[in-house]
């Protein structure tokens, strides 16, 4: 069964390139949501295995979202990946992926086999 | 009341001092009033009759006999603006004088009638004042370079703010473009070799143009360190570690010789790692066209007043003398800097690397980092070999050198901080 992956991003274009390179990788069936406030009513209607999830959106943010998703017990066990633009050098220099506890924050322009590794890590294929 | 000529009693209280000498006479002292007793602390009864060279110093008395003959032989009154005369117990006295020329009718004698101002106090108060203007001018001049640095910093701030939100414009869309040659590159057709090539350059200007942007915030955003007590070899192995690569692909041969008991020096890890980074890629990249590339690094411990011999009195605004210093070298045998290019070599975006391969900012940033450590970074050519020595001062102090004034540490990036617990 192909895995479920929800992708939560204002930038449309992007979200829909992500869509194609994993679908094309094979084995992900990917929804995508570009307004951050239907982010937490989409994940409940297509229960997801993993959230990918950008930082900086109009709206409500990556980590507003990720706060919401935490007070509803279905969606808080669902992990969350992380995407951001933002240069904060100390975090996430030479694209190091900077992990807090079950969370993985992932440097933009985004190295797509490392993304997809690290969604093999976190949702693996039973 | 004593019996006086009124001549005499004017003569006497008058707050000039007066004098005249016989110039038919060997120029010897004819009068001599109350005020020229105080002034050169001789009496009258001493000096009447006697000429200058009984009563001054050789100097002193050769200059009153040449002004006095000049008197004399001009006909005209001469003005002399300063003089100063040493009087017995050493005192200087500064003196405003005017020399007249008199033909006395009655005796027919040809005198030089000498009225001398005392302005010793006035020559005191100006030379107080200069001095405090000096002291003015200095502390002005200081206050404005302390401006100047401010006005630098916060230049840098406002810069590295415009370059973070630049920066995450910019990003978005690499990130779009990137997604997009990842997709296209799956699955290509094979006869057409163009496509992957053309797939692969504009991975590459994607991966430059982040680079770039997230060099300029690099660059601009270098404010605080979190400095630790540390040992340079062990810094200096884990550097070669993260380059081993770049060592083993470009053939480099590396040698280090650290000074045995080198003194701890304080150091942001990552940052300083940074910079170690930049010089030694920067090595690598000038020894390109040479058959046997080798690098060394150096390290050793000098007390900063035989690098003050050494260097030039530069460093004097960096540290203290007396100071302990931990001097580190990377001397390469590449290329070495071309004569036009030493004085650029800093400056953000200077590089002479082919578009796409140097950004430009190694050298900036890597400065910039040292010198929030309070240290130095300079490179220059080798002077017997070819190549280049990049050195670097470091203090061993913690308060050692100057530490860029926190400036406004309020002020944060206008974008929404990353939220990272969950
Ligand atoms: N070891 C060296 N020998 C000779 N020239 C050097 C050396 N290090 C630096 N340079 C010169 O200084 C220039 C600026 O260096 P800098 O590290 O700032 O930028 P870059 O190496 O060109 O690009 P970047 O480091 O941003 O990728 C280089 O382009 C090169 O010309
Ligand atoms: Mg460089």
């Amino acid at each position: 069964m192909a895995r479920k992956i929800l992708l939560v991003d204002d930038e449309a274009g992007f979200t829909q390139l992500l869509k194609m390179n994993l679908e094309k990788s094979g084995g992900y069936e990917v929804k995508i949501e570009n307004d951050s406030m239907q982010a937490v009513a989409a994940a409940r209607s297509f229960m997801p295995d993993a959230i990918v999830l950008d930082v900086v959106m109009p709206g409500m943010d990556g980590g507003d979202v990720q706060a919401q998703l935490q007070t509803i017990p279905s969606l808080a066990k669902i992990p969350v990946v992380m995407l951001t633009a933002l240069v904060d050098s100390t975090e996430l220099s030479e694209g190091a992926v900077a992990q807090a506890g079950n969370q993985l924050v992932l440097p933009k322009p985004v190295n797509l086999s490392l993304l997809l590794r690290v969604l093999e890590e976190i949702v693996p294929m039973e | 009341m004593e019996e006086h000529s009124i001549v005499e009693s004017v003569l006497d209280n008058l707050p000039v001092a007066v004098f005249a000498k016989d110039a038919t006479d060997g120029f010897r002292f004819i009068l001599w009033n109350k005020k020229q007793e105080e002034v050169t602390t001789i009496r009258a009864s001493k000096a009447l009759g006697k000429a200058d060279h009984d009563l001054f110093s050789q100097d002193s008395a050769d200059y009153f006999r040449s002004v006095d003959e000049a008197v004399i032989k001009r006909g005209k009154l001469m003005k002399v603006p300063e003089e100063i005369i040493e009087t017995k117990n050493g005192r200087e006295v500064h003196l405003r004088t005017v020399k007249i020329p008199v033909h006395d009718k009655e005796t027919g004698r040809l005198l030089v009638v000498g009225i001398s101002e005392d302005i010793t106090e006035q020559v005191k108060s100006l030379e107080q004042l200069e001095r405090l203007n000096r002291h003015l001018v200095a502390t002005n001049k200081e206050l404005q370079e302390t401006q100047m640095q401010l006005i630098q910093a916060e230049k840098l701030e406002s810069i590295g703010r415009l370059a973070a939100g630049v920066a995450h414009e910019v990003k978005n869309p690499l990130a779009l473009l990137l997604l997009g040659v990842d997709y296209l590159s799956e699955g290509i057709d094979p006869d057409d070799p163009n496509i992957a090539t053309i797939l692969k350059q504009m991975r590459d200007a994607v991966d430059r143009a982040d680079r770039i942007v997230r060099g300029l915030v690099d660059f601009s955003s270098q404010r605080s360190l979190s400095r630790e007590a540390t040992r340079l070899s062990l810094i200096i192995e884990e550097v070669l570690l993260l380059v081993k690569h770049e060592l083993t692909r470009s053939n480099t041969q590396v040698t280090v010789e650290i000074e045995k008991d080198l003194p701890f020096v304080y150091l942001d890890m990552s940052k300083f790692e940074q910079v170690l980074i930049n010089l030694i890629i920067n090595a690598v990249h000038a020894m390109s066209k040479v058959e046997n590339r080798r690098i060394k690094i150096k390290a050793r411990s000098e007390s900063l007043d035989e690098v003050i011999k050494n260097e030039g009195a530069r460093k004097r605004e960096v540290f203290r003398t007396g100071d302990q210093v931990v001097i580190l070298e990377i001397i390469d045998n590449g290329c070495g800097i071309a004569a036009g290019d030493a004085g650029r070599l800093f400056d953000p975006f200077f590089t002479t690397k082919a578009t796409g391969l140097g950004t430009g900012l190694g050298l900036s940033v890597a400065r910039r980092i040292v010198e929030l450590h309070g240290g130095e970074l300079t490179l220059r050519n080798r002077s017997l070999n070819r190549g280049a020595i990049a050195r670097l001062i470091l203090p061993t102090k913690l308060e050692t050198g100057k530490v860029t004034p926190p400036i406004n540490s309020s002020k944060e990036i206008d974008i929404p901080k990353e939220k990272l617990s969950p």
